[in-house]
């Protein structure tokens, strides 16, 4: 593992061997309408895969199969081997909407500690692995607040604490960053990066952010609309770590947002 | 507190002292008979010499037990069924026709048929005050209960929560400011029904002391027992409110 973690100059990234997540002949219909059909995808433990797509070509629900929130019509989603009948405590989701995520009777740690009191943590415990998850999102000095007295960018984050207090293998986050303004952004695709180079998690990012697929992901897939299927499937070799200047300057990158740029333009026309 | 509160605080007390003050007025002019009317002096005379002797001081206590009791009765009862209710969809759909059809049924229809089952007894009063004062927390239960966002039952569901963790971490909190505006109406209605009772069943207690000095013309300690009846309510609508604000800190901290 660590020769071809070597090789491939990341912490992590991808490894080989068997798929984490596994859709094999996922289609997926509701209320009598295919949102899915026919999606086959493997995820590498440790890969950082994003899909991409027009809106309401079911990234989401895509996400929410690999979570276990939905099962498929027919098909089979499978982690680690077994398939997904119900949600898992190490899979973590992060929501766009981090306002409704939040318990917002709670403060940022009572919020984190949501996590660490379902998976049974003495309450002894709790507190420092609390500090240390608030610290690792950037949110030590507001353990005491709502989050209706947080930023957006801060809600988000303390969302993510929350998700890593699970330990979990697979993280899989919805359009996470959709709401909030550029930098703060910027600012936050960097956090994850590193927090998952930290952490060995596999993650499933969907984003209808071309540029932020391409700066975060190893792989990246594109979903045609109605029903859902994969209409493109792009291999991202930039370098890491990924820098938000030189990263995004790289003729490759450039190359790679055309490639998805057309790609999103053909599948609305 | 700043500059402006103590403004209008002030102000409001200046407005409550005018009334007083048009009141005494009215009495010292004698546009009002004093059978009928007595000055806020006798009334207050009224009021001290009442629980120096202690009879105002039984009486209060009598309403406040009826109060306290059916409102507690009625609490217990409007949260759990309305959290069991609210909490889902097919309950809501089956129950939702019945509450329909007893809610708009005016209590004083209930009391005829509680006194006829329990005849002129506490527990006849217990029924009617708590048959009356469910239905604001029934229904604000059911209300919150049925709106808790979706979300959290997800993160919930990801999280592998117990249904008992999902109903006291996630259902109940945040159900809880609907809950307490229920709780906060119905002890108004629990005031009002042990008046209602205490006159119509003779039980101890200032809906009783009230009517007693009306049928013998002892205008000012009618009065006392109209004022104290008001003061009971000011004082469980603040108590109320602080409580709610205390238990709601985590709503009112947004920018």
């Amino acid at each position: 593992m660590n020769r071809i973690a070597a090789v491939n100059q990341s912490a992590n990234g991808p490894r080989p061997g068997r798929a984490q997540i596994a859709f094999s002949g996922v289609t997926l219909n509701l209320g009598g309408k295919a949102i899915l059909e026919n999606i086959s995808l493997d995820v590498k433990p440790g890969e950082f895969l994003c899909i991409i797509g027009a809106s309401g070509c079911g990234k989401t629900t895509a996400l929410r199969l690999a979570a276990g929130l939905y099962q498929p019509t027919s098909g089979t989603v499978a982690f680690d081997g077994k398939p997904m009948l119900a949600p898992r405590r190490d899979i973590a989701i992060v929501f766009q909407d981090y306002g409704k995520a939040l318990l917002p009777w709670r403060t940022a740690s009572g919020n984190v500690s949501l996590a660490l009191e379902a998976s049974g943590m003495a309450a002894s415990q709790r507190a420092a692995r609390i500090d240390e998850l608030l610290k690792k999102v950037g949110l030590p000095n507001h353990a005491g607040k709502y989050p209706a007295e947080m930023s957006g960018g801060m809600q988000q984050r303390l969302q993510i604490a929350r998700c890593l207090a699970q330990e979990p293998k697979a993280l899989l986050m919805d359009e996470p960053f959709g709401a909030l303004d550029a930098m703060t952004r910027q600012g936050l695709q960097d956090e994850v990066l590193s927090l998952v180079r930290a952490s060995d998690a596999t993650v499933v990012f969907v984003t209808h952010d071309l540029e932020e697929a391409i700066y975060l992901g190893d792989r990246v897939i594109g979903l045609l609309p109605h029903p859902g299927r994969i209409g493109i499937e792009l291999k991202i070799d930039l370098p890491r770590p990924r820098d938000q200047l030189t990263t995004r300057e790289n003729p490759e990158f450039l190359r790679l947002r055309r490639e998805l740029f057309d790609f999103i333009k053909a599948s609305e026309a | 507190m700043n500059r402006s509160v103590l403004y209008w605080r002030a102000a409001s007390f200046a407005v409550a002292a005018g009334f007083v003050a048009l009141w005494q007025l009215i009495a010292d002019q004698r546009l009002v008979s004093p059978v009928f009317l007595p000055g806020p002096d006798r009334a207050w005379a009224s009021l001290v010499r009442g629980f120096a002797s202690g009879d105002l001081l039984d009486k209060l206590l009598g309403t406040l037990e009826h109060m306290a009791y059916g409102w507690f009765v009625a609490s217990i009862a409007g949260i759990a069924l309305g959290a069991m209710i609210g909490s889902s969809r097919t309950m809501r759909s089956y129950v939702a026709p019945s509450l329909e059809f007893l809610r708009p049924l005016p209590v004083s229809a209930v009391i005829p048929v509680a006194i006829a089952m329990f005849g002129l007894t506490q527990s006849m009063a217990l029924f009617v005050i708590a048959f009356g004062a469910i239905w604001p927390m029934l229904l604000a239960t059911i209300h919150g209960f049925a709106a808790v966002e979706p979300r959290l039952y997800e993160v919930a569901r990801s999280l592998h929560m117990s249904r008992l963790a999902i109903i006291f971490k996630i259902a109940l909190p945040s159900a809880s400011p609907d809950i307490l505006a229920g709780m906060r109406l119905s002890v108004t209605v629990a005031l009002i029904l042990s008046v209602v009772c205490e006159i119509l069943a003779g039980l101890d207690g200032l809906g009783h002391w009230v009517l007693l000095s009306a049928r013998s013309f002892r205008s000012a300690d009618l009065f006392a027992g109209v004022i104290l009846l008001g003061v009971i309510g000011y004082l469980t609508a603040l108590a109320m409110s602080m409580v709610e604000r205390r238990l709601l800190k985590w709503r009112s901290s947004g920018h």
